[in-house]
């Protein structure tokens, strides 16, 4: 125990003075993030009730549209909009201004516009996205004029603005209707993807390191080999769990924090003990996949050897990511249950169904005993990879060999 | 010194080990006793390294006992011990000091006393200055400093050096072979495998010689050396002494031809060979003294006094 101690101590002090530690730690999950909701922030900036916003792009440029109401609906024009509605007399006086890049569209307002509901729209060309935003305005302008009355003007447009939710019985998760509980799912999985395959790479690294500093056989005049492993995955799980929570922190934060720092972030549902089961499948993740690549590193004789494994070990986790559309179409449909309690890709299929949708309460509990399973399979066959002979040999690492240590391994049941 | 009498520290028994079909250790056999000074010689690939191995419990034997410290090997033995590779093992992008301390840790020691002794290793080795620099940042000779005091620092009853003087210039040699001096001194044992035999000559009390995985050589220094005695000559003159009939090879050292006999063939049958030949010119002929070098060539290529 003490000597397992001593590794695992070693083992965090050695990688917090690492700098890349500290980079994937903050910096990685910045950039994520940046990635993944700022068009949604440039979307919702699109979109929202303010109508001056509607008006108002990235640039903050406004843009002026113009209208002939020949229906005499609109007497008035609210003073914070006079400057992006223009009225026209007739349709060739707007249409001057149009081609003349005064103004970028026009509304027509027939004289029977009161019995049909009918608006001409003239533009220059196809702007769809321009095209609902003036259209916002020019309802909210029209209304507020039928009604004499700005205030239910927002009511009668938007009559169910500001729900309060009160919930008195469980919450059926689901948020695949909001942007934002896409966002939230999405994160969510590319956190444990790349949580569990950076510091189970810690672990590749960690191993061949003491066999290109050639301390391996210094350490096993001291130490076990399986001492030695246990000491490197306990020591980098503990710096896994850490990075985690930094990142779940932030992710919490954010969702605390939503309602200010990003409309709809604050609507998204959460299951309860989400929490508890995000903990524990992202370390029985980590564990399988560290004790992978930890058996990697024992057998290679260098890093660059041993990356070249990485990637086939780490594919199985990449599957969610490469069918991430269906946790949002078809989060309960049989590809991604079967994906969720397949050991291998559970750690980020289970967390993004949680995060997506409601999941019948027996399989996150099953996903994780088969998980817990696995765990305990891989990392007895990792002790047994971890042998002095292994550890002190220059033998180059192919497919053939790790076949044959496999073939061995297991074939001898040591 | 040597006490026979005494339970030997190690005591190796007809140990064999294979990896697949090769057999790298066949039936080796030697013991080393309290305080003395052992040297495991061999050429390269010999089974040295695996029986220092298989001695430390890294590997198991397939066959025979290994004993040390009176016993099978156990955890709380291993810190009795001190090991120091052929293959130097350091950890190149930490400072010197903290890799020192975790190596002295995992042998049992605590930080505080750790870092008090090394302190002074370091002082005495020339590091004091230089322990807060990385290991990729010292010099080789630095690298191998350090590695000595990592091997002595938990103060251990059996010293298993391999090639301890290698990297070294002449004035660290000296360093070193004192303090192996002081640690045989203090009552340590030391086992100390290496290919000069100089060193072995002047710093060994007795020697096992592995050749392809068997012992093919094992006693005291100066009894071999005796038995060996008249197996070789030392010859000064004039001519080409290097195809001379029943010599093993001939080399020259301090202006005169050092001659190894194969076995059988006696000092007086070279002389007598040398003596009709024109082509040489004899001014100095007499039975020498064989050194290990010699010893090892002739054993190595299966020439034994005995035939």
């Amino acid at each position: 125990m003490h000597n397992i101690t001593l590794v695992l101590r070693h083992e965090i002090a050695t990688t917090l003075r690492k700098r890349s530690f500290w980079f994937t730690t903050f910096v990685f999950p910045l950039l994520i993030l940046a990635f993944s909701l700022i068009p949604q922030l440039l979307t919702d900036r699109f979109v929202g009730d303010d109508p001056v916003s509607l008006l108002t792009g990235p640039a903050g440029a406004p843009q002026q549209i113009g209208y002939v109401d020949q229906a005499g609906v609109i007497t008035t024009v609210p003073a914070d909009l006079s400057s992006l509605l223009e009225a026209f007399p007739d349709r060739e006086t707007a249409e001057q201004a149009l081609h003349a890049g005064q103004i970028s569209q026009i509304y027509l307002l027939p004289a029977d516009f009161m019995q049909t509901g009918e608006v001409v729209v003239v533009a220059p060309s196809l702007s769809p996205l321009a095209g609902e935003q003036n259209e916002n305005l020019l309802r909210w302008v029209v209304a507020a004029n039928l009604l004499k009355d700005e205030q239910r003007a927002d009511l009668v447009l938007a009559p169910t603005a500001a729900v309060q939710e009160t919930v008195i019985a469980p919450a059926e998760v689901d948020n695949r209707s909001s942007a934002a509980g896409f966002g939230v799912s999405f994160a969510l999985m590319f956190i444990l993807f790349f949580s569990i395959t950076m510091s189970s790479g810690y672990m590749l690294q960690s191993v061949v390191k003491e066999k290109e500093n050639r301390t391996a056989e210094v350490l096993l005049t001291s130490l076990k080999p399986q001492e030695l492993m246990i000491g490197k995955v306990v020591g980098l799980g503990c710096l896994a769990l850490l990075q985690m929570t930094i990142w779940v922190g932030g992710g919490r934060l954010l969702l605390n924090r939503g309602a200010d720092l990003l409309a709809g972030l604050g609507s998204v549902t959460l299951p309860a003990g989400f929490w508890v089961y995000l903990v524990l499948y992202f370390l029985f993740g980590y564990l399988v996949y560290s004790s992978e690549l930890g058996a990697i590193g024992a057998l290679a004789p260098s890093a660059r050897e041993g990356s070249q494994f990485t990637f086939v070990i780490i594919l199985p986790l990449l599957i969610p990511l490469w069918f991430n559309s269906i946790f949002l179409n078809d989060p309960n449909g049989t590809l991604a249950t079967v994906l969720s309690l397949f050991p291998l890709t559970a750690p980020t299929a289970m967390i993004t169904r949680l995060a997506s949708a409601s999941v019948p309460a027996w399989q996150p509990v099953a996903g994780l005993i088969l998980l817990a399973v696995t765990a305990w399979f891989f990392i007895r066959l990792a002790a047994r990879f971890f042998r002095a002979d292994t550890l002190l040999s220059d033998t180059s690492l192919s497919w053939t060999r790790l076949r044959g240590e496999l073939r061995n391994t297991v074939g001898s049941g040591k | 010194m040597t006490t026979q009498s005494s339970t030997p520290t190690v005591q190796i028994t007809g140990v064999r080990k294979s990896f697949g079909a090769v057999r790298a250790v066949d039936d080796v056999s030697f013991d080393v006793y309290p305080g003395e000074i052992f040297g495991m010689l061999g050429p390269n690939g010999a089974g040295k390294t695996t029986t220092i191995r298989l001695m430390l419990d890294i590997f198991r034997p397939d066959a025979g006992k290994v004993a040390v410290f009176g016993g099978p090997m156990e955890e709380e033995k291993k810190n009795r011990i001190g090991y120091m590779p052929e293959e130097r093992g350091m950890y190149r992008d930490q400072k010197l000091e903290s890799t020192l301390v975790y190596f002295a840790r995992l042998k049992g020691m605590d930080e505080d006393e750790a870092r008090d002794r090394l302190a002074g290793w370091l002082q005495r080795l020339d590091l004091y200055d230089h322990r807060q620099k990385r290991v990729q940042d010292l010099s080789k000779g630095m690298q191998q400093k350090a590695q000595i005091i990592s091997t002595l620092v938990h103060e251990p009853d059996l010293i298993i050096i391999d090639e301890p003087f290698s990297g070294l210039d002449p004035v660290n040699t000296r360093l070193v072979k004192e303090i192996i001096e002081e640690q045989r001194q203090a009552g340590r044992t030391i086992i100390m495998s290496t290919h000069q035999m100089y060193q072995v000559e002047a710093l060994c009390n007795r020697i096992v010689l592995i050749d392809k995985g068997r012992s093919v050589l094992y006693g005291a220094v100066d009894e071999i050396k005796r038995r060996f005695a008249g197996n070789a000559v030392l010859i000064e003159g004039e001519g080409d002494f290097t195809s001379v009939d029943g010599v093993l090879d001939a080399y020259q050292r301090n202006g005169a031809w050092h001659l190894p006999l194969a076995a059988g063939i006696s000092p007086q049958e070279v002389l007598r060979s040398l003596a009709s030949r024109e082509d040489v010119h004899i001014e100095r002929f007499e039975v020498a003294e064989a050194s290990l070098d010699d010893i090892f060539v002739m054993v190595v290529q299966g020439e034994t006094p005995d035939g």
